[in-house]
């Protein structure tokens, strides 16, 4: 009786031992792999808006793909940043010796995907000065994180493995003339 | 074996494959990360030289002078460098270090370029003394010295019978022709118009059927007044109110200029007849048959096609036979002109460059052979239609390989090179409180009283009193930029060629026109005698 209990247990561990413990290896290197293909993509999306001052759905769309493309789903968050120097004109205007402030206003995701779907050719273009950011975070489970789920349960609103974000600075004037 | 033993023996295997894929993944993955970081510290030094260059520019009359835009030139290069170390410094590195990395900048400009980049010194103590003498130049003959090297002209070379030509191109439509035909010596510099009509009789000039005619003076403020000028040759001089006339040189006020006419500004005018004038001279030297085959190099070789990055043919110079001087909408972005001065501008950049980088492997002092990386297409279409900066960081070892990068960004704001979209257009010139808009804004009106202007004069610049040291800011143009076409650009048509846009909106094409003509024809041009051009305002 008690070996035959050892014997169950014993099963019940090398199964755990041999199956879910690579498996478990295996999926953490898939997310790491995600990470740095969602990171990659990120990075370029974004530097190719700073660059060529010009975002079009095709841009969006690609890089969309691109970080799909890993099997997981995910949120991606745009921020533009638009530089505003009429405060500052307007202040250097009024006592010339001052040099004006510069302010920022934003568009988030849903504005900019709105311009830049109306139809197939539109693009939002950015000027030098204006920031552009993205941030994908996995809204999917990982099969990590199911395994994880599995042995200890980790619970909130906001649990993701996979994120990347990247911003920077417009450097190029993309009004397409 | 009892299954406990098989599991054990499963984990002794396992543990270590899985321990050393995962330090491998992370390698990788630090690698890239490596590599992206550098990727956007290159793009932010590329970007601080970019921005030290155009404050040195917008704020100097005399910019577009070759010492004046070495001097700047060499400043941003000291700003790349600063910024460069500053944002290495976390990885451990200093500019000196950082240096031995950066095989070349390059500076392309308005008709050529300059590359900054190591250079062996072949000044000899004849030589030195002989240019100055008693000089204290202390630079060992032979002695690695990093500075820019000689101004490089996107020109090219055509052999054709007895046509023997050497066309300089430039980022608009702007070339200088130098050589024989027929036994004849040309010596001609001019912008290229396909549409222009010119009325002998009546001296009216049209482009794309409309007419150019003078437009009131330009005027503009210098801190609180605001003063008439005229711009020549680079160089704006206004009239004061004793009736004066002044230049700003180094932010003060240079008095003692002109007197110049004091009468409507005829640029735009000049600068469609001139280009009409140089159609009939191009025609009379019999060079308007020339084709891309006729282009040689320097050993009279046909010159090879262009490749991508995938090595598929994108220009074949002579197999594709372009007739370069094809008049029909020669301006418009893909005409046959356009396609081969774009072209022969890339060839001069890549042959010049690959040189320069393949010869700094003589200075660095690593092991890694420095070589030219492909520069993606969309970089190129940068390069090729703007002023800017391409720099290149090479050899830095970054975990799992050897960094390879390169960083283009251009400069929108530069007295270099008037291009179609630097011209912004204010509804009322007179009201100070209108806003400026892109041509392309969707609810632009104009009327008779709306003025195209040059996007630097919207920025700020200063001026120092002659009795105090204050500094004083100012704007030239006082309105400010539109919130739907400028500050955020959401209600603007996308084009791709504004002078197919502009057909089918003839009030906005007049101003815009008008403009484009009298900034391009107020531009410094090397090939201009300055004495003998300020004498015909005179």
């Amino acid at each position: 009786m008690g070996d035959s209990l050892i014997t169950i247990v014993a099963i019940v561990l090398a199964a755990i031992l041999m199956f879910v413990f690579p498996l478990m290896t295996m999926s953490d290197r898939s997310d790491d792999i995600s990470q740095l293909t969602v990171e990659t993509a990120t990075t370029e999306f974004v530097d190719n808006v700073r660059t060529t001052g010009k975002l079009s759905l095709a841009d969006y769309s690609a890089y969309e793909q691109r970080i799909s493309a890993t099997g997981n789903s995910y949120d991606i968050e745009l921020e533009a940043q638009i530089l505003d120097e009429n405060p500052g004109k307007k202040t250097t205007q009024a006592n010339s010796t001052k040099i004006g402030e510069n302010v920022y206003y934003s568009m988030y995701t849903s504005q900019i995907l709105d311009t830049i779907s109306s139809d197939t050719t539109s693009t939002l273009a950015f000027k030098e000065g204006d920031i552009f950011s993205a941030s994908a975070k996995n809204k999917s489970t990982t099969l990590s994180q199911q395994f994880k789920n599995f042995f200890y349960s980790v619970t909130g609103n906001d649990i993701y493995t996979i994120a990347a974000e990247h911003a920077g600075y417009v450097t190029a004037n993309g009004s397409g003339n | 074996m009892k299954i406990q033993y098989l599991a054990v023996v499963f984990i002794i295997i396992m543990l270590p494959i899985s321990l050393v894929y995962s330090e491998y993944v992370k390698a990788q993955v630090e690698t890239l990360q490596l590599q992206i970081s550098y990727d956007t510290k290159l793009d932010n030094a590329t970007s601080d030289a970019i921005k030290a260059f155009q404050l040195n520019t917008i704020n100097s009359s005399t910019s577009d002078l070759s010492n004046s835009k070495i001097r700047d030139i060499e400043a941003a290069a000291n700003s790349f460098f600063t910024s460069v170390a500053t944002l290495f410094n976390m990885s451990g590195y200093n500019s000196d270090v950082l240096k031995e990395y950066v095989p070349a900048l390059v500076f392309t400009l308005y008709d050529g370029f300059y590359i900054y980049s190591p250079f062996e010194n072949t000044l000899d103590e004849e030589t030195i003394n002989g240019i100055k003498p008693g000089s204290t130049y202390t630079g060992a003959p032979g002695e690695e010295v990093t500075g820019l090297k000689p101004y490089i002209y996107y020109s090219c070379r055509y052999i054709k019978g007895s046509t023997d030509v050497v066309i300089t191109y430039s980022l608009d439509n702007y070339i200088t022709i130098q050589g024989t035909s027929n036994g004849h010596t040309i010596s001609d510099a001019g912008y290229l118009l396909d549409n222009v009509s010119y009325n002998e009789t009546t001296g009216s000039v049209r482009y794309r059927g409309i007419e150019i005619t003078t437009e009131t003076q330009l005027s503009e403020y210098i801190s609180g007044t605001k003063y008439n000028y005229v711009k020549i040759n680079g160089v704006k001089y206004y009239l004061d109110s004793d009736g004066s006339w002044f230049t700003i040189l180094n932010g003060r006020k240079n008095s003692g200029q002109g007197p110049f006419r004091d009468e409507d500004n005829d640029m735009a005018y000049r600068y469609y007849k001139e280009a009409y004038e140089f159609k009939q001279r191009l025609q009379s030297y019999g060079i308007t048959n020339l084709t891309s085959a006729d282009a040689v190099n320097q050993n009279g070789e046909h010159l090879s096609a262009l490749t991508d990055e995938d090595g598929n043919v994108i220009y074949d110079f002579v197999n594709g036979n372009y007739k370069i001087f094809n008049f029909d909408g020669i301006e418009e972005p893909d005409s046959d002109f356009n396609q081969h001065r774009l072209s022969v501008i890339r060839y001069v950049i890549e042959s010049n460059l690959s040189v320069a980088l393949a010869n700094y492997n003589n200075y660095g002092t690593g092991s890694y052979e420095f070589r030219m990386p492909k520069l993606a297409e969309e970089d190129w279409d940068r390069i090729l239609n703007n002023v800017s900066l391409i720099s290149f960081l090479q050899g830095l070892s970054i975990g799992g390989k050897i960094y390879n990068g390169y960083s283009v960004i251009n400069n929108n704001k530069n007295e270099e090179v008037v291009t179609e979209d630097s011209i912004y257009i204010v509804p009322d010139i007179n009201n100070d409180n209108d806003s400026y808009h892109r041509v392309t804004d969707k609810d632009l009106t104009v009327n008779s009283n709306s003025r195209g202007v040059f996007n630097i004069d919207f920025e700020r610049k200063s001026i120092a009193t002659d009795s105090s040291e204050t500094t004083y800011y100012y704007y030239p143009h006082r309105q400010l930029g539109c919130y739907n076409c400028y500050v955020a650009q959401t209600n603007v048509v996308t084009v791709s060629n504004i002078y197919q846009y502009l057909d089918s909106h003839s009030d906005i094409a007049k101003v815009y026109y008008t403009a484009l003509g009298r900034e391009r024809y107020s531009m410094y041009k090397s090939f201009r005698n300055p004495e003998e051009h300020l004498n015909q305002f005179k």
